[in-house]
């Protein structure tokens, strides 16, 4: 999509540990859970990275 | 495709909120239906496993094989490591147990089927169906079958990520100053003390803390809350929490077997937990304490006064909003002006300097306080280090 940068999660299980913590705190809605698989609406989101400084972990990079 | 259903209650969620909220529901005569996403209730766990224990009879709930242990108190470590010693009873009860929170969850599901709540595991909320504006119930997915689900009432109680708050169009989001990331190690070969949870403040944690919760003898939960608008890197919870371990060297040589994440709010109150055919309870509808991170008392105080109005609607009818609405001043009249003021309390406290903190536990040590409150606290301070409380004179 034009102007926006690619979200990356990484939810293989190296990195994402399904807490859920992202998906609570989108002010945008656009990402689920579904127990060990996140997915997000690519559309929806505005790369506003609130998610990205959310995870404990750093599952979720936008380059 | 599965069968549509047709219930009195339908609770969407079955962790403690869900459970408590299904089993009074059910105990005032209504029928009720719980789902849960997930294909084990309390599992996987997503909690630090310390709470409090003084309402537990209030809500109707027997102490069970839950129970890891009983601690006599809290210690909170300023940052240069003053320790802060707080029994139980000074505490308000803060304090008190260390639980097994799968099986906690458990137990509450079972009391709530006893009581004749129906469950429904692997079974996803998918959006809420509406008419005539009013809520009507879920449409949703078990094994992957869609199907609806049709309720005189409906509660969320979908934990921190709620999706039912947010399809009902309720206040539920949060702010990144309203919201702790956090991380833990459940930790062996540690040199934990039995009969302490363990807090420590300061920068080691930006705007929330580390905690060590025992679980038994050489084995404890070692967590760490960042509030989210203090965290400027790629995953400085688990970074933050790593160097706190290596610099503890009765932690440092632990084995972690395992890790836990998740979102803690640290909001105010929500504005608005009810709307026509729907209430929301628990994490879903923000009421976790701010300054503790504890939410397993609110969701089930709040939880049994939302069944009660659950069964009350059902009986008479009518899930109005203004009828809905009682819930939502009962849980208010209950746990609001607790959740308000430690929100403040937690908003200044996000402020304080390392050096604050330490005068803070420093001018504590030496004073016996009858009762652990924010007044009392200040008091204390304000005796040894006046211009620490100047900026507090409003809770004084």
């Amino acid at each position: 999509m034009p102007g926006k940068r690619d979200l990356h999660i990484e939810s293989s299980g190296q990195l994402c540990i399904y807490c859920g913590a992202c998906v609570g705190i989108c002010p945008w809605n656009c990402i689920y859970l579904d127990e060990t698989r996140i997915t997000f609406d690519e559309k929806v989101c505005t790369r506003c990275e609130i998610c990205v400084k959310a995870c404990p972990v750093g599952a979720i990079e936008i380059g | 495709m599965a069968k549509d259903l047709r219930t009195d209650v339908l609770v969407v969620g079955a962790g403690p909120a869900g459970s408590m909220t299904a089993k009074w529901a059910a105990k005032g005569g209504a029928r009720v239906l719980m789902i849960e996403k997930r294909q084990e209730i309390g599992s996987p766990v997503r909690c630090g496993e310390g709470m409090s224990k003084d309402w537990l009879t209030e809500v109707g709930i027997r102490p069970g094989p839950w129970i890891n242990l009983e601690v006599e108190g809290a210690r909170i470590y300023s940052p240069s490591e003053q320790v802060l010693e707080i029994n139980e009873r000074s505490a308000g009860n803060e304090v008190g147990y260390v639980v097994e929170r799968d099986g906690f969850d458990k137990a509450l599901a079972i009391d709530a089927a006893n009581a004749g709540v129906d469950v429904m595991l692997k079974t996803a909320a998918t959006e809420v169906l509406r008419e005539n504006g009013r809520i009507v119930g879920v449409r949703a997915k078990q094994f992957g079958e869609p199907f609806e689900i049709r309720a005189t009432v409906t509660v969320g109680a979908d934990g921190f990520e709620s999706q039912v708050g947010r399809w009902a169009g309720l206040p539920t989001n949060i702010a990144m100053r309203d919201m702790d990331s956090c991380l833990q190690y459940r930790m062996t070969n540690v040199d934990c003390d039995v009969r302490y949870c363990d807090f420590y403040l300061g920068e080691v944690a930006p705007g929330g803390y580390v905690w060590v919760f025992p679980k038994a003898e050489g084995l404890a939960n070692v967590g760490i809350g960042v509030q989210v608008s203090k965290i400027k890197g790629i995953a400085e919870p688990k970074k933050y929490l790593d160097a706190w371990i290596a610099q503890h060297p009765g932690y440092a040589k632990g084995k972690t077997i395992d890790v836990v994440g998740g979102g803690v709010s640290i909001s105010p109150p929500i504005k608005q937990s009810v709307t026509d055919g729907l209430m929301l309870v628990g994490d879903a509808a923000r009421m976790i304490d701010p300054l503790t991170g504890g939410g397993i008392a609110n969701g089930c105080i709040a939880g049994k006064i939302c069944g009660e109005v659950a069964a009350e609607a059902v009986h008479a009818g009518n899930p109005s909003h203004e009828l809905l609405q009682k819930y939502d001043k009962g849980w208010r009249v209950r746990l609001e002006e607790k959740l308000y003021r430690n929100w403040l309390a937690k908003e200044k406290l996000c402020t304080l300097s390392d050096e604050t903190f330490d005068k803070i536990v420093d001018a504590l040590q030496g004073t016996k306080l009858e009762k652990l409150s924010v007044h009392n606290i200040l008091k204390a301070v304000h005796a040894k280090y006046p211009e620490v409380t100047r900026e507090f004179e409003a809770f004084l």
